[in-house]
């Protein structure tokens, strides 16, 4: 477990307009990512055919169905956090190391990728709030690879796989707060008030 | 190096190592000539420069064979025989190989042994160099890592595959290697003449044969630094700041790459990367700079050298101020340095005002106010400073930070004022709006009087301030009072500051059509019409060029410009000019009368083609010629200087130029030449800039006999009316034309009564008669009028078809076939007894005597039906008549002789035949007589006039055979007749 609770949850539903705008938002963050890495491997010459072996730097509980909302949510915003630990390592070694100080269409989409993942965790972390009160998640950063490498070759690969696990958890952020409760009883009551206008009208 | 750890290690104890040395030593004494075997051979790699370092103890032998193989596949890598001496304090050998391959690509096996000619010691034992392909390193590695290189060199790069995966490729960048194959798992490949890399360097990708990448290596390609341009100065007058151009791009980036520089031993770390130019400083001026830029390819050394007051530049003026006035401003600064109180300098001010820069220079020790002149009121400006030393100056220092300002307002500028006077004596006051810089703070309005010198009448009005233009009814002043013909408009600028100047003008009170000499052409060029004129005395404060659209004619948009007496030539330039628009420029004289106009121009902005073709385009057909005409072109359509026409002859799908009409004024061109058809005629006007889309007008042209038919019918139409009138003159006159042509022939002197008996009148030709029937046979012709019934065939109607001729006496029978049936006057005796008695008159016998002779014809009787049907038995009497030429013979009548019998026109008589119409079948004297001369019969004593004629007596009966003439009622045989057979008795009687 990367993060650890400080104070329990209470168990009361997130707010349905926050877990909607979170949504949206990991929408927003997943096409950036897949910008994003299209992007390094236009950078870095990296053939399309080349598979690159996945390697998790995130480390959080195994998902499982016997996790509450507060526990899936709790587990999302924890990879999320690893996630910002890792890309904004990864930004300051890749300029450290490779200097890439210039500004061009990485960079920048660098930068987007950043700012949203941090609108992403502010919105879970009000998630979090409102499921769990006034909980507070302290990052733990422990067995982060949160160094890097030392040999450039792999500090590349490093930063990708980085990119490649924020795709991945905004990925599973979408599900995830897609399938929140609250968004769910949204939704099944839009679907419902839909229905029973329609009935309505035949 | 790890040296130690490649070499192997000596295990024996030094008794042994002595009793060997023994035995060696026993060995060498009995065989000198074979070398030693290499001992203690050691390997010392060193990774980075894949330098293998080979040392061993060689004894005395300088030649050596070296031998290395990949020791995977027992290749050989190197074997050569090279020189090495023994090093004099430890006696061993060293050698150094440099691999091309990383050393840490596969293991290397190293032997080496002496040689001493083409004699060899035994090979060394073989040493390994071990590789990083051994079984006990599993993982995929790739070799070198993280290298640096120069632009140009060669690199090869290793990939050892992963245990238990098959190798797939190995890429530079994209780019698919040849490989060659070191061991079971190591692959390599070679890139030559590498370009620079990328900021993140070169990417070197090896895969496995499924496309999994196993692992890659990063290589930099760069050059070394090449600073330039070292420049050290002050500005504080203590420190040295020096500054250099970084140079080309080293293509190397990132802590461990980026070029780092030290200035004279310290380090620059605040030089900036991405800059062309770096600086850094120094705490003191040392007089001497050095330069030094290292990177991992190499170092460059740049050198400076000065005094310090040789290299003051100056610091930027700081904390600026002003004090701001209408026309000028106070502006101060501070200087960060004490010692610039005592330093002579001199500073640029640069004013910036509506994005227009000027920049004034300013000097004295110590410099820190200067009074900036010639600003304009009410104007916004932007003002910066920067200073140098006046003495051994260096460079400017930097400029100042911007300093805003507004100056403040003055009162306006005097209006430009100028008038247009209408042709119904109404006129305008005109005056150009004040620019921003005129107004010298926002205009509140304007104040126009009107004033008359000579009555001193004034009349004042304000006007807000967006009026410019005023109406002014002249003739209202010249009929309230005003007994001059001029009168005086002044205008008043007013803002928040007061009034300003006034700007007057003497106008006319009554418009007067005043031409100028001449209307002269100007051609628009570098932005306006360039005009001059010959310098008016009369012009003491100047002139006006005034210029409009030429085709306006009421409220015309005028616009003028005022030009100082002593200029005679002027470019009159506005933004307002369009192309294809004539404009009249008009130059007029300035002065304290009425402005008297000098001279005018006009011209285009840019000529266009006519808008608009010629209007009314007609053609018409004059004679074999069309002609075609057209009217003017309006002037607001002409669009430029017409030179002419072009007319074409439009066949429908291409125009032929037929010609071209250069007279601009010309309204008819006149096509000639052309045949019978329809045609189709273009006619362009053209300008300077080409000709117009042109009209088209079609035409036929038709034949010209048909106005020859007409021609000459109506030269016919008036000859036939000329002879009308001559006939109908000749009738009028018929009594003056019978008198003088044809006069009365006098009557006989008949006693008894001549009965009016029908029946043939028999005439026993007396001797004498004989006499001249024979003398004068050709008087036959003259009996054609008689019926003459011989005595013997008198019933034979035939028998008179043959002519006789005979000299025997005949006796005449003269039938009295009267037509007439008029009753015969009892006085008068028969025609056959007038004949008879007629006879019997020796003044008549020539008379007779004709008759006589027409005896000859005897042998035919000639009938009056016979006569209008053209009988042909009647041939042969014109003949004789022809012969016949003497003689008296009034009732000759050849002209209806030879229509009644169908004959051609006789060749005796040249003369015109009378007309149908005047054919009278024959000759009637009396009868004719009778009706046209009813008086003359009155007078006579209702006698028969023709009876007055010893012919007639003979004739009147006997002479009328004509049918068609008896057919016809009297009154009109005779009208008909009477007109033009006086012509034809004019021509007999004039005959001998």
């Amino acid at each position: 477990m990367a993060d650890r609770r400080t104070r329990g949850m209470t168990g009361t539903e997130p707010s349905r307009t926050t877990a909607a705008r979170a949504a949206a938002i990991a929408e927003q963050l997943h096409h950036e990512c897949a910008l994003l890495l299209e992007l390094f491997r236009k950078k870095e010459s990296l053939s399309p055919d080349l598979t690159v072996a996945d390697g998790r730097l995130v480390t959080v509980p195994p998902p499982s169905s016997q996790l509450d909302t507060r526990d899936k949510l709790w587990r999302l915003h924890s990879a999320l956090l690893q996630c910002r630990s890792l890309l904004e390592r990864a930004i300051t070694k890749e300029e450290e190391e490779l200097g890439g100080a210039e500004k061009g269409d990485y960079q920048s989409q660098r930068k987007t990728v950043r700012d949203r993942l941090s609108l992403l965790l502010a919105n879970t972390g009000e998630l979090l709030k409102a499921t769990d009160g006034t909980a507070v998640l302290t990052p733990s950063l422990e067995g982060l690879e949160i160094d890097g490498p030392t040999i450039l070759f792999e500090v590349k690969l490093w930063i990708y796989r980085i990119f490649k696990e924020l795709d991945y958890w905004t990925k599973t952020a979408i599900t995830t707060l897609q399938g929140l409760p609250s968004v769910t009883a949204k939704e099944r009551g839009r679907t419902t008030a839909v229905r029973r206008r329609r009935s309505t009208r035949r | 190096m790890p040296r130690s750890s490649f070499s192997p290690k000596p295990k024996c104890s030094p008794i042994w190592l002595i009793c060997i040395l023994l035995g060696l030593s026993a060995v060498h004494t009995h065989g000198k000539d074979v070398p030693t075997v290499p001992q203690q051979v050691s390997l010392s790699p060193n990774l980075e420069t894949q330098q293998l370092t080979l040392s061993w103890l060689g004894g005395e032998s300088t030649t050596f064979d070296i031998m290395i193989l990949r020791t995977e596949l027992n290749e050989t890598v190197f074997y050569e025989t090279v020189s090495v001496t023994a090093d004099k304090i430890s006696g061993q050998h060293q050698w150094n190989w440099t691999s091309v391959e990383p050393l840490e690509c596969t293991s290397l096996s190293v032997q080496i042994r002496s040689r001493d000619g083409q004699t060899t010691s035994d090979w060394s034992d073989t040493h390994i160099l071990p590789g990083m392909d051994l079984p006990s390193n599993k993982d995929s590695q790739m070799f070198p890592q993280d290298r640096v290189v120069s632009v140009g060199t060669n690199t090869t790069f290793c990939c050892i595959v992963e245990e238990g995966l098959g190798f797939g490729s190995i890429r530079y960048r994209d780019l698919v290697m040849n490989v060659t194959r070191l061991s079971r798992r190591s692959y390599a490949m070679t890139q030559i003449n590498q370009g620079p890399s990328g900021v993140t360097g070169t990417n070197v990708f090896c895969s496995s044969d499924e496309k999994t990448l196993l692992n890659g290596a990063v290589v930099f390609v760069g050059y070394p630094p090449l600073p330039s341009d070292l420049v050290c100065e002050t500005h504080d007058l203590v420190s040295a700041v020096c500054q250099w151009n970084r140079g080309r791009d080293t293509h190397l980036y990132g802590k461990k790459r980026k070029t780092y520089y030290t200035l004279n031993g310290r380090d620059c770390t605040e030089a900036n990367q991405n800059q062309k130019w770096s600086a850094c400083s120094l705490a003191q001026w040392d007089g001497n700079f050095t330069l030094v830029a290292r990177n991992l390819l190499g170092q460059y050394s740049l050198t400076d050298s000065s005094e310090l007051s040789l290299r003051v530049r100056p610091v930027a003026p700081a904390n600026l101020t002003s004090v701001v006035r209408a026309w000028n401003a106070t502006l101060l600064w501070q200087w960060k340095h004490r010692g610039y109180d005592s330093l002579a300098l001199i500073c640029q001010v640069e004013l910036t005002s509506h994005w227009h820069t000027t920049t004034r220079t300013f000097s004295g020790v110590g410099l820190r106010s200067v009074i900036v002149l010639d600003l304009r009121p009410d104007e916004d400006y932007s003002i910066k400073v920067r200073c140098g030393v006046q003495q051994n100056f260096w460079n400017w220092g930097d400029w100042s930070g911007p300093l805003a300002f507004r100056t403040s307002i003055d009162i306006p500028d005097a209006p430009d004022v100028w008038m247009w006077i209408e042709r119904d004596n109404t006129g305008r006051l005109m005056w150009k709006p004040l620019t921003h810089r005129e107004s010298h703070g926002q205009i509140t309005g304007y104040e126009v009087t009107l004033w008359s010198p000579d009555e001193n009448i004034q009349h004042t009005e304000t006007l807000p301030q967006s009026i410019c233009t005023v109406p002014i009814n002249l003739t209202h002043i010249s009929t309230t009072g005003s007994s001059s013909n001029k009168v005086i408009a002044t205008v008043i600028a007013k803002n928040a500051a007061g009034v300003s100047p006034p700007a007057s003008i003497v106008m006319p009170l009554r418009w007067t059509d005043i031409d100028p000499p001449a209307v002269s052409r100007t051609a628009y060029m570098d932005g306006g019409f360039p005009l001059s004129w010959q310098s008016d005395a009369n012009a003491s404060c100047g002139y006006v060029v005034e210029w409009h659209d030429a085709s306006c004619q009421q409220d015309c948009a005028v616009e003028w410009i005022k030009v100082a007496a002593e200029n005679t030539n002027i470019s009159a330039q506005s933004e307002n000019f369009q192309p294809g628009v004539r404009y009249t420029l008009s130059l007029y004289s300035c002065s304290s009368e009425v402005p008297q106009l000098l001279q005018r121009w006009e011209g285009y902005m840019e000529e266009l083609v006519p808008s608009s073709s010629v209007p009314h385009l007609s053609s018409n057909q004059q004679d074999s010629n069309i002609k075609l005409s057209w009217g003017e072109i309006p002037l607001v359509s002409r669009r430029g200087f017409l030179l002419g026409y072009h007319i074409y002859l439009n066949n429908g799908s291409q125009l032929m130029l037929l010609a071209n009409v250069s007279d601009p004024t010309s309204r008819s061109y006149t096509v000639k030449g052309l045949p019978v058809g329809s045609y189709k005629f273009t006619v362009k006007a053209y300008t300077s800039a080409g000709e117009d889309t042109g009209a088209t007008v079609s035409i036929s042209l038709e034949s010209y006999t048909d106005w020859l038919i007409l021609e000459m019918l109506a030269s016919l139409g008036t000859m036939t009316c000329f002879l009308v009138l001559v006939t109908f003159i000749c009738y009028k006159k018929r009594k003056w034309v019978k008198k003088a042509f044809y006069p009365d022939i006098p009557e006989p002197k008949l006693a008894g009564d001549w009965s009016r008996t029908q029946g043939p009148l028999d005439v026993k030709p007396s001797p004498h008669s004989m006499v001249h029937i024979v003398e004068e046979p050709e008087w036959d012709s003259s009996k054609e009028a008689l019926v003459v019934i011989p005595e013997e065939d008198e019933d034979e109607d035939e028998t008179g078809d043959e002519p006789v001729d005979t000299d025997e006496p005949t006796s005449l029978r003269y039938y009295n076939q009267v037509i007439d049936d008029r009753p015969i006057r009892p006085r008068f005796p028969d025609s056959s007894a007038s004949s008879a008695s007629s006879l019997d008159s020796a003044r008549t016998d020539v008379t007779y005597t004709g008759i006589q002779t027409s005896g000859n014809s005897l042998g035919f009787q000639l009938q009056p039906q016979g006569s209008s049907e053209g009988q042909q038995p009647q041939i042969d009497v014109p003949a004789s008549c022809v012969d016949g030429g003497g003689g008296y013979r009034p009732q000759m009548q050849p002209g209806s002789l030879s229509q009644d019998m169908g004959l051609p026109a006789p060749q005796a008589f040249s003369e015109p035949q009378p007309t149908k119409g005047a054919s009278f079948g024959g000759y009637q004297p009396q009868c004719s007589w009778h009706l046209d001369s009813p008086v003359e019969a009155e007078e006579s004593g209702g006698l028969a006039p023709s009876l007055g004629s010893p012919t007639s007596v003979a004739s009147t009966q006997f002479l009328l055979p004509d049918s068609g003439s008896k057919e016809q009622p009297e009154g009109k045989g005779q009208g008909s007749s009477s007109a033009t057979t006086w012509f034809h008795n004019l021509l007999s009687s004039a005959k001998p």
